[in-house]
């Protein structure tokens, strides 16, 4: 595709993680010309998820020299004018650290498996390209393999399709239907019951005796590759968030399906345990006495109104929450429950922030089922790209692979002009919107960035059983000795299309104080035990079985305040890389925010005319409906007024 | 229109190189309109178009590609939950038959594998400038089991076909799995003797 850039744009973004995109959303639906870039090959920035393979190159590209990779790119000196200078951008991403793999599954060659995945036909040499482990790294066990990355090449042009499979399958298309119908309504938020859209069936386990615990191998996880949906950053949604109400309202979530979360848990003595939290959960609660629950009930509907009992805290407010707490006549057990489980903080925080927390979350409560939290199928990842996909339905440009060299700026008036691609190309525009980790060290200098610990774990079965073995469940572990912080457990079944069928993903999230694995694998190890050939038909093994680990360190620009940077344009407005919060408060603020310093005059993200609203008439081709000014030959059903 | 007025609702995703003609076939079929009005399609995210086959009423929901495939760029999400997809190329475009494999890795990786994808060669109305014959994109079509039509947009020609053999054969499919789970056999491919209704053919 020969197709060249137009060079006139509005508003050009940098970046396509979840506050830029929705940005571009918020953008192009208010009538800006949008051209969205990002220099990588996928959407989301660190905001992405990727299959089990698409993980693997993702990896190597941190893993390697960071020098060698220069590619020929068209030099920009001469293209700037001597009333103009340059602020260059970052060429490698460095937001990205101490990167570690472990591989625990059997990596039995012979499985006699065969490749159906075309993507997966250059992988069958899985020990062939090794990466170096670090030297550093202390392992997790004895047991540990050597790093394993798998050469991520797509297959050759007209590699068919996989053989028939397609026929022999069962389809879903009912289970759609009766989804369809049941949420015609616009404003409705797909949340998918358990089983149904459960494709990730691997075939060729169904009709083997297998024992008890399926064994799950290196080779099998290589080939259901395409099952994996990895996310780099571990979020849920709270069902009362910005972040659900923003896709409601801009009716973006049209792109996504979600499932509700299952579970909350606690880990507690040793111990994981489920915490009751709808009335129904604590009435029903075998863990908790009957005086217990009524001490939960009555504090936590006092926590539901708060505000309206300032006598019941004030003597609090110079206090920590968990202080608080054992003042309220709540057993050891229920302050650990609303601790940790359910206000989800760290012991230190403030009465008030406590009971902030605690609102929040029983207000989050119900709204879809039972747990507060909803989680997109198909990984977090999916999200910035339903913004992206908004963006394009209302004239955005997308561009992903494309590289900015830099930021030209016009001397006099102190303002950016244009950007200067890789081709050389210059693209004009009255405002630049980029992510953090695009920018130089140079622009960056001034500024200390915390870090985020995160692993991702493949596992054999939940740390929870229970009758369904879909369930996607949260726990948050408080902190080990003091100094630590607590770390938040995700834990996601098959049927959130994350993971291949008998296996669970799970992710580990703190702040971070050292490395991601000194931070975390002390937290993994009391929660899993790596998997070994010979202990498999043992069964005194109770804890889930590690499959595979990795280990980061992501980049927190969270908290970066605009004047940290040095020398950017007033018209230049940055973005940050994810944050280590559980919810998307941040980044949707942080874009609602910027639009409204861009434009404070728009509508930040107003619900676009339904499709199916819009009845074509060939004479008329002018819009009726007011703010809809941007549909072509397009007519409003006047009756149509768009709720939220 | 209210939610009781169809008996099956379908997702079609239209996918191929710009330039092809997937805009101006989802209009000829849904608005009986050719040429569309010049510029991208502002602010429509999908068409409705319902039809009657055998007496049943078929709400085809028909999403285009947003201009996303222009630089390569088409989200992951778009093929999510995708009843079928429309793979598009120009017959006067040897370029945009070249790049068929790659949107088949598109396909592979992010659409269900339960999609029915139909390979459409558009624009026979340029006969004369055809650069690839209809027996080597038939032949392409058969090795990756897709069906084939040509097709074109500008003369209407085979695009009422296109859409509503494409809904037959999205309702059998779908009766077919009605039928096998009515059967309670839960091994896939057991209901491959329960044969199709056959209301209509690709070719
Ligand atoms: C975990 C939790 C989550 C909540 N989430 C929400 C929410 O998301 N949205 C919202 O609007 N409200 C929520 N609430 C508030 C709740 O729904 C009620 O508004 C509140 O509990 C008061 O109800 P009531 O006045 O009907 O009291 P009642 O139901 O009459 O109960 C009064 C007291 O009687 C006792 N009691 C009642 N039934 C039983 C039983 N079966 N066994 C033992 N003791 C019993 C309890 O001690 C209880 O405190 C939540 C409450 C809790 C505990
Ligand atoms: N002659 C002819 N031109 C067509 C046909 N279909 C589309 N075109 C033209 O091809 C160009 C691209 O069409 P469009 O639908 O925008 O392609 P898209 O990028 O795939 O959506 C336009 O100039 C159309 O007028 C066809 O069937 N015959
Ligand atoms: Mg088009």
């Amino acid at each position: 595709m020969a197709d060249s850039l137009p060079t006139e744009f509005d508003v050009v973004i940098i970046g396509t993680g979840l506050p830029e995109s929705i940005l571009a959303a918020a953008c192009s639906r208010s009538g800006q010309r949008v051209l969205h870039l990002d220099s990588r090959s996928y959407y989301g920035g660190n905001w992405a998820s990727f299959s089990f393979s698409g993980l693997l190159s993702w990896l190597k590209e941190y893993q390697q020299n960071s020098d060698i990779v220069e590619e020929s790119t068209a030099s920009w000196q001469g293209l700037i004018h001597e009333t103009e200078e340059a602020i260059t951008l970052r060429k490698k991403d460095e937001s990205i650290q101490h990167t570690e793999v472990f591989c625990y599954a059997s990596q039995d060659m012979d499985d006699n498996i065969e490749e159906t995945d075309a993507l997966q036909k250059n992988t069958s040499s899985v020990t062939s390209s090794t990466t170096t482990k670090p030297l550093d790294s202390a392992c997790l066990s004895e047991e540990t393999h050597s790093l394993y990355a798998t050469d991520h090449e797509l297959p050759a042009k007209g590699t068919p399709k996989s053989d028939g499979e397609i026929s022999l399958e069962v389809t879903d298309v009912e289970d759609t239907l009766a989804k369809e119908k049941y949420c015609g309504d616009k404003t409705c938020i797909h949340t998918v019951s358990d089983g149904d859209k459960d494709e990730n069936k691997p075939i060729e386990e169904d009709n083997t005796d297998q024992p008890k615990r399926n064994k799950i191998t290196y080779s099998q996880i290589v080939k259901e590759s395409r099952r994996f949906n990895i996310d780099l950053v571990s979020k849920l949604l709270y069902s009362q968030g910005l972040l659900i109400d923003l896709l409601i309202k801009s009716n973006v979530s049209r792109y996504a399906e979600f499932k509700n979360v299952t579970r909350i848990l606690a880990f507690r003595e040793g111990k994981v345990e489920q915490v009751p939290c709808s009335r129904a959960d604590v009435f029903n609660s075998k863990e908790l006495t009957m005086v217990e629950k009524r001490i939960l009930m009555k504090f936590l509907t006092f926590c539901l109104d708060y505000e309206q009992h300032p006598d019941q805290y004030q003597a609090f407010v110079q206090c920590s929450f968990s202080e608080y707490l054992q003042t309220k006549k709540l057993t050891p057990n229920l302050q650990h429950f609303v601790l940790h489980s359910i206000a989800m903080t760290e012991s230190s925080c403030s009465t008030i922030d406590g009971l902030k927390a605690t609102k929040n979350f029983l207000r989050c409560l119900g709204r879809f089922g039972n747990t507060p939290f909803l989680f997109p199928l198909y990984g977090q990842g999916e999200i910035p790209q339903c913004f992206c996909r908004m963006c394009a339905v209302f004239g955005g440009i997308y561009c992903l692979r494309h590289k900015v060299q830099c930021l030209v700026v016009d001397k006099e008036s102190g303002r950016c002009k244009a950007i200067i691609d890789h081709l050389g190309q210059r693209i004009n525009a009255k405002y630049f919107i980029v992510e953090d980790s695009y920018l130089s060290e140079e622009t960056c200098s001034n500024i200390q960035y915390k870090q985020i610990s995160r692993a991702v774990l493949i596992t054999d079965q939940s740390i929870l059983k229970a009758d369904s073995d879909q369930q996607i469940s949260i726990l948050v572990v408080p902190p080990v000795e003091s100094g630590t912080c607590a770390v938040r457990v995700t834990e996601l079944c098959s049927s959130t299309m994350t993971c291949m069928k008998d296996t669970y993903l799970v992710h580990l999230t703190c702040s971070s104080s050292k490395t991601a694995r000194e931070d975390l694998e002390l937290v993994v190890k009391k929660l899993f035990t790596p998997f070994t050939e010979t202990e498999i038909d043992k069964e005194e093994l109770t804890k889930p079985r590690l499959l595979w680990a990795l280990y980061f360190n992501m980049r927190d620009s969270s908290g970066i305040s605009r004047s940290s940077y040095n020398g950017l344009p007033s018209n230049v407005y940055v973005c940050s890389g994810p944050d280590c919060g559980l919810g998307n408060e941040h980044a949707v603020k942080q874009a609602e925010t910027l639009f409204q310093e861009i434009f404070p005059n728009e509508e930040f993200c107003p619900p676009p005319p339904n499709p199916e609203d819009i009845i074509f008439d060939g004479d008329d081709k002018q819009p009726e409906a007011p703010g809809t000014n941007n549909i072509i030959m397009a007519k409003l059903d006047s009756s149509d007024e768009v709720k939220t | 229109m209210s939610m009781e007025d169809y008996d099956f609702l379908f997702k079609i995703v239209l996918i191929g190189n710009a330039g092809v003609g997937k805009t101006c076939l989802v209009r000829r079929f849904t608005q009986g309109l050719f040429p569309p009005g010049q510029g991208a399609t502002i602010g429509v995210d999908f068409m409705i178009k319902t039809v009657e086959i055998n007496g049943e009423k078929v709400k085809l929901q028909i999403w285009d590609t947003a201009g996303q495939e222009r630089f390569r760029s088409i989200t992951q999400s778009y093929y999510r939950s995708a009843n079928a997809l429309i793979l598009t190329y120009d017959i006067t475009c040897e370029e945009s038959f070249r790049c068929l494999p790659e949107w088949l890795r598109e396909i592979e990786q992010y659409a269900s594998n339960k999609v029915i994808t139909v390979l459409v060669g558009n624009k026979i109305d340029l006969a004369e400038r055809r650069e690839v014959s209809q027996q080597r994109a038939e032949e392409f079509s058969e090795a990756q089991d897709m069906y084939y039509l040509e097709t074109s947009a500008k003369e209407s020609d085979n695009v009422e076909k296109l859409f509503l053999d494409l809904a037959c054969r999205l309702i059998s499919e779908a009766r077919q799995n009605t039928l096998v789970n009515n059967v309670s056999s839960p091994l896939p491919g057991e209901g491959k003797s329960i044969s199709y209704l056959t209301c209509c053919n690709f070719n």
